[in-house]
């Protein structure tokens, strides 16, 4: 348990600092601080058993079908980096909290960083290669968070799309990977994977698997051809730098390569892909890094080429330098995270990191000038620092990688390498510390706070003691981490300063003689690099994205042009070609259904809906006159349901077509009364034959379902709707009861309807758009008296008798025809009367509930009335109901139905109200009216567009 | 019984005879306003002797009191007044050769769906706050 504890500590603990950066942003620190240490402990806990050999392991099911599980375990080297990542974190929130400034928000940085933290413990420990795929992309996602930290910089937004862009993308291709391992081993645990590697190094999946998992180990370390994203990256803040950029993140690829090691080295693939990369990345990463004047820029890429060399030595795949990776590893992290550090003290106290601006800094901050010297002779890999020690392990192990075809290839170029490491460092070194003291900084520099400078100097003590005693200091843990990866066959190395005179020191003494020379001719050589063309990483990641992105709007707009009937043509004709398709293939006989005689009344209905349809088609562009046409159809299909004994169906329908076609008229009242003809005459013939054509699909489809008998599943509602759902009503028992939770889903959605209108219409009260609105004239002449006195008085008359027809519907919904949807559009309409007769002003003052509110409340009661049902340890939404004698009334039956009903009620209400009353805004916008007083009103002449304030 | 019955079929004879007549005016009669006084009148007319005829059935012969025509009735002599009365004043409104052949008002002050307010401001009060 305790194991993944270490990983969700900081999880968990990513609310606190939010929280308290209120008590002040010492407390915040110290309080992120303590979440690190914690989970610190609760790893080093675990430290004896790993280092007794024993493995400890956690595991829960979490998506057993998918085989992801959420299991943790640790050995050496998981724990090496679980350690590496806690420890140098602490010293990185003691470093932020003095180097991030008083208007920076420290809570929301402390929250990313710690979010990170979690992600990063997760990739170390996971045992499960999906969940290891998960912290994976969080660790992209947080990353992204910390890059563009500084969100008003445009550099940092797009550093952060970049990486979150190259490290996600090889996320993905990595997944894929991963699940070809898990494919050919058939298990997704690594403890099971890791035993594996003949079987997956023999399988035919191996070279798939194999460049997926590379493409996402090389994304996320900035491998050559993936490099460029990182020095983009560092617009974030420097302590993200340093933790993000040198510490951890990038060393996530490099883990997994290390992790998968044993799996997957020792083929020819593997040291050609995993070597060559890692030596290419070393030599130009290193070549580009000389010539960055921008100090984080050039300790960027100077990771980039110290991460190629890990690279590299995981590529030759033997033990020796298996180990020389991992110390290399931890080397590197204590060195560029302090050199992070002191660039990042650079720019905070002279605000400017360009190397050409700086020189002869030693003299006015001697202490970090100080320590940013040793770590800097540690990274040129000088004696008798740390960065030597890995350094002469790495020329020692490139020196026996000899390709039969080019003997000499690999140990020159990881001694040019070494030489140009020498060179970049030595200039960090002389042009920004060393020289003489200039009068021309920005600001005059001095040394920073102890908070600043402290995380450094442990970094850098530990730099000159791993130096000095590496057997005894670092020893047992490259040791252990070495031992996790090799499986128990430790090869024979000695970690020492001095191993006599080897070829690999006759490399270093000439890296370092080189590099010093380089230096030396920097300006005359960088006067030739600057001369030849070279290709912009960013230019050509620029022009792929803006490429990939225009293809996509290509093919999107292509399909959606925004134009509907195109949309609706689609539809329609792929239909059509569905039906004709089946007609074609499918086996049809006669119906065998008696046709029943249709009555004159029926025919009737007919003829009036055809001269309905008609009507619009030939009139469609007057929109009041194609309104009424639309009506008149939902009339007669309101008769029809009445007269093939859907009484439910008819109330329904009738109420739906009154409260649509008033809300139509009044939103039809700002816009153009005719449609203006815009489609030519052989677009509208191919619209007339898609009509008449799936038209005469569906009647042919209709009429063969009709005339042949078929069960479904009506018989069994109308059995069991009095037994099962208490109320003989089938339709509403349909509703509320058997499929109530379709009924929940869709009145959540009219309820989002409803939103929707109100969003889109309070747009249209700002901006251009209520400019527009406050000009508009109507286009009709208005009425002298704009609410009559008849309508006026008729509607309040009839309001307390609508209300009851409402209340009359709902309560005998269960049984007879009607129910909360019915009852609530009744109750809407009779409101709607009174907005249509006495104005939207007046009803307005007299209605004064929240209509947003009545959703809510809507959608919140039918919910807790399914919740209701767990109370009673049934599944949600399982209705009740009992008979209750109560005195004088009789029997009455209560179901827990109605009140799952009565929200249906209310969130009908609420969404037809929402959208009246901003229509009623709208027009209170448009046409600014006095409010009647008296039933009977004059309206003087129209005032003139008034800015008078929003009425409510 | 037969009494009953004949009082029902004489009210639905008299239902329908003025249903006739409400229809054929609306067909024969020659401009809105004169058109608008056959659906509303002779027809509610009809209507109600029609309702009526519908109580008296189910009082006499199916033996029960069925309320749903009184409510029927409430709510057709609610609403055809008011729809009459909007029809004519939109016709007035858009016609202008009515409204010019229109009678002075009684009292003065104009035909309110016509001419401002003689007193303006004295029954209202500005918008809401």
């Amino acid at each position: 348990m305790s194991l993944a504890l270490v990983v969700l500590l900081p999880f968990i603990g990513a609310i606190l600092p939010p929280l308290m950066i209120r008590s002040g942003r010492t407390v915040c620190a110290t309080v992120t601080g303590s979440v690190t240490l914690s989970s610190l402990v609760l790893l080093l806990i675990h430290a004896p058993a790993v280092y007794r050999g024993e493995v400890p392991v956690v595991a829960y099911e979490w998506l057993p079908s998918l085989g992801l599980r959420f299991s943790f375990f640790a050995d050496g080297f998981g724990l090496f980096f679980a350690a590496l990542i806690l420890a140098i974190g602490l010293l990185i929130i003691i470093y932020a909290r003095f180097y991030l400034g008083r208007d920076d928000p420290m809570g929301r940085f402390y929250c990313y960083l710690l979010l990170f933290q979690g992600a990063m413990l997760g990739i170390v420990l996971s045992d499960n290669v999906l969940l290891l795929l998960i912290f994976w992309e969080l660790t992209s996602l947080s990353s992204f968070l910390l890059i563009g930290y500084w969100r008003h910089l445009p550099e940092g937004r797009q550093g952060a799309r970049m990486a979150l862009a190259v490290t996600g993308g090889g996320g993905l291709a990595m997944l894929a990977g991963m699940l070809l391992l898990g494919q050919i081993t058939g298990s997704y645990e690594l403890t099971e994977i890791l035993g594996q590697g003949e079987l997956v190094r023999a399988s035919p999946l191996y070279l798939p698997a194999l460049l997926l998992i590379l493409l996402g180990a090389f994304t996320k370390s900035a491998q050559f051809p993936f490099h460029f994203w990182l020095p983009h990256a560092m617009a974030a803040p420097t302590p993200v730098s340093a933790y993000l950029h040198s510490a951890t993140m990038v060393k996530a690829g490099i883990f997994l390569l290390g992790r998968l090691w044993p799996v997957l080295a020792g083929t020819e693939a593997w040291f050609l892909i995993v070597g060559g990369t890692g030596l290419v990345t070393m030599v130009i990463a290193a070549w580009i890094a000389l010539f960055k004047d921008d100090l984080k820029a050039l300790l960027a890429f100077s990771t980039v080429s110290h991460l190629g060399l890990v690279t590299m030595l995981w590529g030759f795949a033997t033990p020796f330098a298996a180990v020389a990776a991992v110390f290399h590893i931890l080397n590197h992290a204590t060195f560029k995270c302090a050199l992070f550090m002191t660039a990042g003290i650079v720019d905070h106290e002279v605000h400017s990191r360009d190397a050409r601006r700086l020189g002869g800094l030693l003299h006015l901050m001697p202490i970090t000038g100080t320590l940013a010297l040793v770590a800097s002779a540690s990274m040129a890999g000088l004696p008798p620092l740390n960065g030597f020690l890995s350094k002469e392990m790495m020329l020692e192990a490139a020196g026996h990688a000899r390709p039969p075809a080019y003997p000499w290839l690999v140990p020159g170029l990881a001694t040019f390498g070494a030489l140009l490491s020498v060179a970049y460092s030595a200039r960090y070194a002389v042009h920004v510390f060393l020289g003489p003291v200039r009068d021309d900084y920005p600001q005059h520099p001095h040394d920073p706070p102890a908070g600043m400078w402290l995380p450094v100097a442990v970094l850098v003590a530990l730099v000159v003691l791993i130096g000095l005693f590496p057997a005894a200091i670092a020893g047992p843990i490259v040791a252990g981490a070495s031992d996790a990866i090799l499986g128990g066959a430790l090869p024979d190395y000695k970690l020492a300063l001095w191993h006599g005179i080897t070829p690999a020191l006759l490399m270093s003494a000439v890296a370092t003689a080189g590099g010093l020379v380089l230096l030396a001719l920097f300006w005359p050589v960088r006067a030739v690099r600057d001369a030849m063309p070279r290709p912009e990483a960013k230019r050509i990641f620029d022009a792929i994205v803006l490429g990939a992105a225009n293809a996509a709007r290509r093919a999107s707009y292509g399909l959606h042009n925004g134009q509907l009937q195109r949309y609706v043509m689609f539809f329609v004709v792929s239909v059509l070609v569905l039906i004709l398709v089946g007609w074609q293939t499918g086996r049809l006989d006669a119906g065998t259904r008696e046709p029943l005689a249709a009555g004159y009344l029926a025919g009737i209905a007919w003829l009036l809906l055809l001269a309905g349809c008609i009507g619009i088609v030939a009139y469609h562009r007057q929109r009041f006159l194609a309104l009424i046409l639309t009506s008149l159809v939902g009339l007669i299909v309101s008769l029809a349901f009445l007269y093939l004994s859907a009484p439910d169906l008819a109330l329904t329908q009738i109420s739906v077509e009154v409260v649509t076609t008033i809300l139509m008229l009044l939103a039809l009242n700002f816009l153009p009364k005719e449609t203006v003809a815009e489609s030519s005459v052989a677009r509208r013939l191919r619209d007339g034959a898609l009509a008449l054509g799936s038209g005469a699909a569906f009647a042919a489809i209709v009429h063969d379902v009709l005339t042949r008998d078929f069960t479904s599943i009506s018989a069994y509602h109308l059995e069991q709707s009095k037994p099962g759902g208490g109320g003989t009503n089938v339709v509403n028992v349909i509703l509320v009861d058997f499929r109530g939770y379709d009924t929940y889903g869709e009145i959540i959605v009219l309820g989002i309807a409803g939103l929707a209108i109100f969003a889109l219409l309070d747009g249209a009260l700002r901006g251009p758009a209520a400019r527009r609105l406050a000009r508009w004239a109507p286009d009709q002449p208005r009425a002298a008296d704009l609410h009559p006195l008849i309508p006026v008085v008729a509607t309040r008359v009839m309001l307390p008798l609508a209300l009851m027809v409402g209340v009359y519907i709902f309560l005998r919904g269960h049984n007879l025809p009607g129910g909360g949807f019915i009852s609530a559009l009744v109750v809407a309409i009779a409101l709607l009367m009174q907005y249509m007769a006495s104005g939207f002003g007046w009803a307005e003052q007299r209605i004064r509930f929240d209509y947003h509110v009545l959703i809510g409340w809507g959608v919140l009661i039918a919910g807790l009335t399914g919740l209701g049902a767990w109370l009673f340890g049934l599944p949600f939404l399982t209705s009740g109901f009992d008979y209750f004698h109560f005195p004088v009334v009789g029997e009455v039956e209560l179901a827990t139905a109605a009140i799952f009903d009565l929200g249906v009620f209310l969130t009908v209400v609420g969404a037809v109200m929402v959208a009246l009353a901003n229509l009623s805004r709208i027009a209170r916008r448009a046409e600014p009216i006095p409010v009647p007083q008296e039933p009977m009103d004059y309206t003087a002449p129209v005032p003139e567009p008034a800015t008078t304030a929003e009425g409510r | 019984m037969l009494i009953a019955e004949a009082v029902v079929a004489a009210l639905l004879l008299t239902g329908s005879f003025f249903l006739l007549v409400g229809s054929v005016g609306l067909l024969k009669l020659p401009d809105l306003m004169t058109r608008l006084h056959a659906p509303t009148k002779a027809t509610t007319l009809g209507i109600g002797s029609v309702l009526i005829a519908s109580v008296v059935y189910f009082a006499a012969i199916e033996g029960r009191v069925s309320i749903h025509e009184l409510l029927i009735t409430l709510f057709l002599f609610l609403t055809a007044p008011v729809t009459a009365h909007m029809v004519a004043k939109a016709h007035l409104h858009r016609d202008r050769a009515t409204a010019e052949r229109l009678p002075p008002a009684a009292g003065g002050g104009g035909w309110a769906t016509l001419d401002d307010d003689p007193e303006p401001g004295a029954r209202s009060e500005p918008s809401g706050p």
